[in-house]
């Protein structure tokens, strides 16, 4: 096998990769960070329901509620960084606020696992930031 | 009952090799975001690599010869390198994925730092290589990879619409990329490398010979049938429960969740149980399968049915390959970030593993009586085909749809 059309289609994916990076963030760029923040929030609820259910291990949830907390502060970061105009810039500015309460609420879920009735409170909310989170990533995309 | 304990060698290939931290991630993933239209894909890459490893375990036990030392015979240096070099990079990418999977399990039962339980599975996983034998470390987790059987009565509790799952095993045409990417993904997923390296190369380690034709075949269609049920049941049991939340899983800790739903904490329990031996076993066929590429293109001695003592440079290179594997994953990498570049990534090395397998299962005057029939030749060269298509759209898939994201 010729390593030419290897070497070809790397070189298409860094093009193609090259060209995403760099400038003002794009709609669909700030969606798909929304649609992270979502997802997090939506595990959060499930991870907290069990928690308030007393049908998990402790052990998972505060582990699991850590690295889901992880992922919304890195995408909090990115969007921090991120430069955006106009109508981005707003959904930006909303999503890095919600990524806040989002983690505010893993927090508590890492903080105490055992709190069955903290875990359903952080349940609660954790859904609500989800379809929050869900609407804004609707209205940011392109 | 000597037939029965052989099947073993299936069983770990299947559990500790098909459903390793890729299928886990990419069966959840692919259940989540795209839900049950992607099924076919799976029965798809089941026989692919029933072929296949059926195809390479009759070659071992007429011509005593695994994977990749087909591989040298029958490319020329340059390219024989090239597929060495090539497989050894994927797998170490794998290794270091999975043993970053076990350390994020191991926490979620103890809690401490994953970093620090990646360094206790590099130790476990030498101590198994080192003292356990073959036949053992088979045993021990292919059966306890089987808790992941929990996902299949998940699957069933959750009460899925049956006639939308069977809907699913039939192939449709979509314009929507991300759904060719999971389906991509899921038949990669089912042939990567190493495992027929593994599957080949432990054929040898089992002394396998033409007596054993029956066993290779149950090994192969049980073990890896047997590991396409459980890649169904991740599939379905996530779309249910993580597609039906909106998540989008992102670690191993979103596949384990899928079980606490239906049955709690003991759900939770035998998921993150299932998932440490499959994983696990993977760990150590990754491992092996590095090893074996390495000594098999180089001539050296190789194997565990030797003492590893004795080979020296066999077992160096053993060694050699869990540390690097260590050291890529103490760098912080997510694994499942790795995982997945190392599946799609994996695909344009797939026909240069296949070919000569397929070449030497159809050569008369190598294979007597036992070489291809009608049905092995056709399936090997249909699937080789379909390989050399996937070779060339998984890279494109893979930029178009952000990474699946």
């Amino acid at each position: 096998m010729s390593s030419r059309p290897v070497a070809l289609l790397a070189a298409l994916a860094l093009v193609v990769a090259a060209a995403g990076c760099g400038g003002p963030m794009r709609a669909d760029e700030l969606s798909r960070s929304i649609d992270t923040l979502a997802s997090a929030a939506a595990e959060g609820a499930l991870l907290a329901d069990g928690a308030a259910q007393d049908r998990t291990k402790a052990t998972f949830t505060r582990a699991h509620a850590r690295e889901l907390g992880e992922t919304v502060e890195h995408e909090a970061e990115k969007l921090s960084d991120a430069t955006a105009n106009g109508a981005v810039a707003t959904d930006k500015a909303d999503a890095v606020e919600l990524a806040d309460r989002i983690s505010q609420q893993l927090g508590q879920l890492q903080t105490a696992p055992d709190d069955r009735a903290g875990a359903r409170s952080a349940g609660d909310r954790l859904r609500a930031l989800a379809d929050e989170a869900t609407r804004l990533a609707e209205d940011a995309g392109p | 009952m000597k037939g029965i304990l052989k099947i073993a060698l299936g069983v770990i290939a299947a559990i500790g090799g098909f459903v390793d931290i890729g299928d886990l991630v990419f069966n959840a993933q692919a259940g989540a975001s795209v839900g049950y239209s992607v099924l076919w894909a799976v029965p798809v890459g089941v026989l692919g690599i029933i072929v296949f490893a059926e195809m390479s375990g009759r070659i071992v036990a007429v011509t005593r010869k695994p994977n990749f030392v087909l591989v040298k015979e029958r490319y020329s240096e340059r390219l024989s390198l090239f597929t060495l070099v090539a497989s050894l990079v994927l797998t170490c990418l794998t290794l270091a994925a999975e043993l970053g999977g076990l350390g994020f399990v191991l926490n979620y039962f103890f809690d401490v730092s994953v970093g620090f339980f990646v360094l206790v599975a590099l130790l476990v996983a030498a101590a198994v290589i080192a003292f356990v034998p073959f036949g053992g470390i088979e045993r021990v987790f292919g059966y306890l990879g089987l808790a992941l059987l929990v996902y299949a009565a998940a699957a069933v509790k959750l009460d899925p619409s049956w006639s939308a799952v069977g809907q699913g095993f039939v192939p449709e045409v979509h314009g929507d990329a991300l759904h060719w990417y999971f389906v991509v993904g899921l038949i990669a997923a089912a042939l990567m490398p190493y495992e027929i390296y593994f599957y080949s190369s432990g054929a040898v380690e089992e002394r396998w010979d033409e007596r054993d034709m029956a066993v290779n075949r149950a090994n192969a269609i049980i073990g890896f049938g047997l590991g396409g049920l459980l890649s169904v049941a991740i599939l379905v049991s996530s779309a249910l429960v993580l597609g039906g939340a909106g998540v989008t899983p992102e670690s191993l800790g979103s596949v384990a969740l899928v079980t606490q739903v239906p049955y709690g904490e003991l759900g939770l329990l035998l998921a993150l149980v299932g998932i440490l031996f499959a994983v696990g076993g993977a760990t150590i066929d990754t491992a092996f399968s590095a090893a074996y590429n390495l000594a098999q293109h180089q001539g050296w001695r190789w194997g565990k049915r030797f003492q590893l003592v004795r080979e020296p440079r066999f077992t160096l290179s053993l060694a050699g390959f869990l540390l690097l594997g260590f050291a890529i994953a103490q760098t912080g990498v997510d694994p499942i970030e790795l995982t997945e570049y190392a599946v799609i990534f994996s695909i344009p090395v797939l026909p240069l593993t296949y070919l000569p397998i397929l070449l030497v299962g159809n050569d008369r005057e190598l294979m007597g009586r036992h070489v291809n029939g009608p049905i092995a030749r056709t399936l090997g060269w249909a699937y080789f085909a379909l390989i050399c298509v996937l070779a060339l759209a998984a890279p494109v898939l893979f930029v178009v749809t952000n990474g699946g994201s």
